[in-house]
């Protein structure tokens, strides 16, 4: 028998196929516009990558913003929770989670896989993945490069707005005063990376320090928030499973 | 999303008297109106009922917690400004259904009884008075200062001044008197409610006791102390099994129309068991002492209310923490209305006192959309599981 957990994201669908407690597949798509077909879909995919069928599945469990969309899951449980359990499972020393997903930003304290407090913003895109994609936009460069760029800036410019829509303003108005690409790309960095300590600092910051969700898999964004915590952090393989192989666990 | 309320919820057949009371106490109102009644209208607990009635005019809560009228308000008032504050104030602006106002009571109201608390509310004052006579009476800022009592005394003097001259009678202290025993007992009701709450299987829900309290200051004193009897009998033999976690609500007033995160709270499975607000234990907590001049009794009573608009408020902070031991709460959600500076800069400090006494705390703000409802939900939910 396999477990399946399904993180149903506002940008992306994670799928985790867990076979006697070892992850045999895992999947990430995009979620587009329907939660429950991107369900589905990641679903689907990640039982063929493991050559598996619906007869083999015993629990499905669902967790993410659309959960409650996945009707096919036995049962659902928030990802604050879920990427408790799946960090708690890849790295076992961790005991405070930093998740900057697509749609909001967390910072979790965990003992043991379980969640001791825990502290969210969600009520606009700053310090949010989103916040970084509308930026890179006006700089009319990719996420990627974002933090390729950042790397090798001097002087950060400073980006006061903490509002998305702001922030991309200002970002237009630095270009026309002819700062370098890479200090707006910087200073955009700092910006998220600001909100997000500040976020760490409120909860108290407890080592190892996992970091997981999108934002997870840009060097750049990485070794900012580690300059900026001073602390070494710990990345699993695949930065954006985490809550899905979460809720595989828990079924 | 699916909800996880318990099934075979019990039903309480009495909440019923304080839902039906709404066409009925308007009517009332209506007709003593038409007698000659003065009707007075508040928008904060630190104005003494007892003085209204001594006076033998009739008093309704203007507290807006609907979303509705908001949009109008922002004609008037900034949109970075609390909810509470301008969906208040648009019931009165906005005149869509006659010529009397949106808000039924709005249009009924002689005189409004305000209070200088929040900056919010004084600057809405000014811009009330208006539409509709309105008397701001002030409130010492520092309540446990020497002369903070004295000057109080003077306000409550001033007020009893303004209402004589509205209602051409004049307040006895016997009448006061009279006045202090039937709200103290009506106190002593919603006392002994909370402390069935306490109770292992509590037998009441805390969005159920959120609609009672919201009915406090908008029926009749007699009409709602009556239902709280009929309450309480029913409370007495019910129960409600299985429950989740228990939670206490602290923080800012819900006002009537406003149950979204309690709801939310409830849904999910956890139980609330006390509420440190003014739509919960600050509207009834401490009782008026009846051996003492009336209107020193009142002013120390009160003064008494832990409003995050004062300063210093460790009494708040005490009262939260012994509330948490008392109802054996499992976690705080500390409810907060946008731009409510009072209150969401002392959930920093109550931050710290739960931290210390070992109590999970989950913060909520938000306003009245519906906007964030799922975000809502998904910390509930992390939070419940938490506490699980
Ligand atoms: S919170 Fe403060 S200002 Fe508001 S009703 Fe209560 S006592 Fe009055
Ligand atoms: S909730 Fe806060 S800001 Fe709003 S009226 Fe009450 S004290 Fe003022």
């Amino acid at each position: 028998m396999i477990s399946i957990g399904i993180d149903a994201g506002a940008a992306t669908t994670k799928a985790v196929v867990l076979r006697e407690n070892e992850i045999a597949a895992y999947t990430i798509i995009p979620t587009g516009f329907d939660f429950r077909k991107a369900g589905e879909a990641a679903y689907r995919e990640v039982l063929s990558k493991c050559s598996t069928g619906d007869s083999e599945v015993g629990k499905i469990l669902a967790t993410g913003y659309g959960r409650s969309s996945i009707g096919f899951a036995d049962k659902t449980i928030s990802e604050i929770t879920a990427h408790a359990r799946g960090v708690g499972y890849l790295i076992p020393a961790a005991h405070t989670i930093i998740d900057i997903g697509g749609q909001d930003s967390k910072v979790i304290s965990i003992e043991n896989g379980k969640v001791v407090d825990f502290l969210m913003n969600d009520r606009c895109a700053a310090g949010t993945g989103k916040f970084l994609e509308y930026t890179a936009k006006a700089l009319e460069i990719s996420l990627d490069e974002l933090g390729m760029l950042a790397e090798v800036s001097k002087n950060p410019a400073k980006i006061s707005s903490m509002c998305t829509v702001f922030a991309e303003s200002e970002v237009i108005s630095l270009r026309a005063q002819k700062t370098k690409k890479e200090d707006i790309a910087a200073g955009l960095i700092e910006s998220i990376i600001l909100r997000t300590t500040s976020m760490v600092k409120k909860l108290g910051i407890k080592p190892e320090v996992a970091f997981v969700g999108g934002a997870a898999k840009n060097p750049g964004i990485v070794k900012a928030l580690e300059k900026a915590l001073d602390i070494r952090i710990k990345l699993p393989e695949e930065p954006q499973i985490t809550g899905a192989l979460g809720a595989a666990l828990f079924a | 999303m699916n909800d996880k309320i318990v099934e075979n919820d019990i039903f309480l057949k009495s909440l019923d008297f304080f839902k039906d009371a709404f066409p009925g106490r308007i009517n009332q109102i209506l007709k003593s109106k038409e007698e000659g009644k003065k009707i007075v209208g508040t928008l904060c607990l630190y104005v003494p009922d007892e003085l209204i009635y001594a006076c033998g005019a009739d008093r309704v809560i203007l507290c807006g917690g609907r979303s509705a009228p908001i949009e109008a308000a922002e004609e008037y008032l900034p949109r970075n400004l609390c909810p509470l504050i301008k969906s208040s104030f648009g019931s009165v602006i906005d005149q869509k259904c006659s010529k009397t106002k949106s808000c039924p009571h709005f249009g009924l109201v002689d005189l409004i009884v305000a209070e200088a608390t929040c900056d919010g509310k004084k600057k809405m004052y000014e811009l009330l008075n208006q539409y509709i006579p309105t008397h701001v009476m002030d409130l010492p800022q520092k309540p446990e200062n020497q002369n903070a009592l004295e000057y109080y005394i003077k306000e409550l003097e001033s007020l009893k001044d303004v209402l004589e001259k509205l209602t051409g009678n004049k307040i006895t202290e016997a009448q006061l008197k009279n006045e202090i025993k039937s709200a103290n007992k009506t106190r002593k009701l919603l006392h002994a409610i909370y402390e069935l709450r306490k109770k292992d299987s509590p037998p009441i829900r805390g969005t159920e006791m959120l609609k009672v309290l919201q009915q406090m200051h908008f029926l009749s004193p007699d009409e709602f102390r009556k239902n709280l009897v009929l309450l309480l009998d029913e409370l007495k033999v019910k129960k409600r099994e299985n429950i989740g976690p228990r939670i206490m609500i602290s923080g800012c007033p819900m006002a009537s129309g406003n149950t979204k995160v309690p709801e939310i709270i409830e849904k999910r499975g956890g139980m609330i068991v006390v509420e440190e607000s003014c739509t919960g234990t600050r509207a009834f907590w401490d009782l008026v002492d009846e051996t003492k001049e009336p209107m020193r009794a009142l002013a120390e009573r009160y003064l008494k209310i832990p409003c995050a608009c004062m300063y210093p408020n460790n009494r708040r902070i005490d009262q939260i923490l012994k509330l948490a031991g008392d109802f054996n709460v499992g976690g705080v959600v500390y409810y907060t209305l946008q731009f409510c500076h009072g209150y969401n800069i002392e959930k920093y400090r109550v931050a710290e006192a739960l931290k210390k006494a070992g109590i999970p705390l989950l913060s909520i703000e938000t306003d009245y959309s519906a906007a964030d409802t799922e975000q809502i939900k998904t910390r509930v939910d992390a939070f419940l599981e938490m506490l699980e």
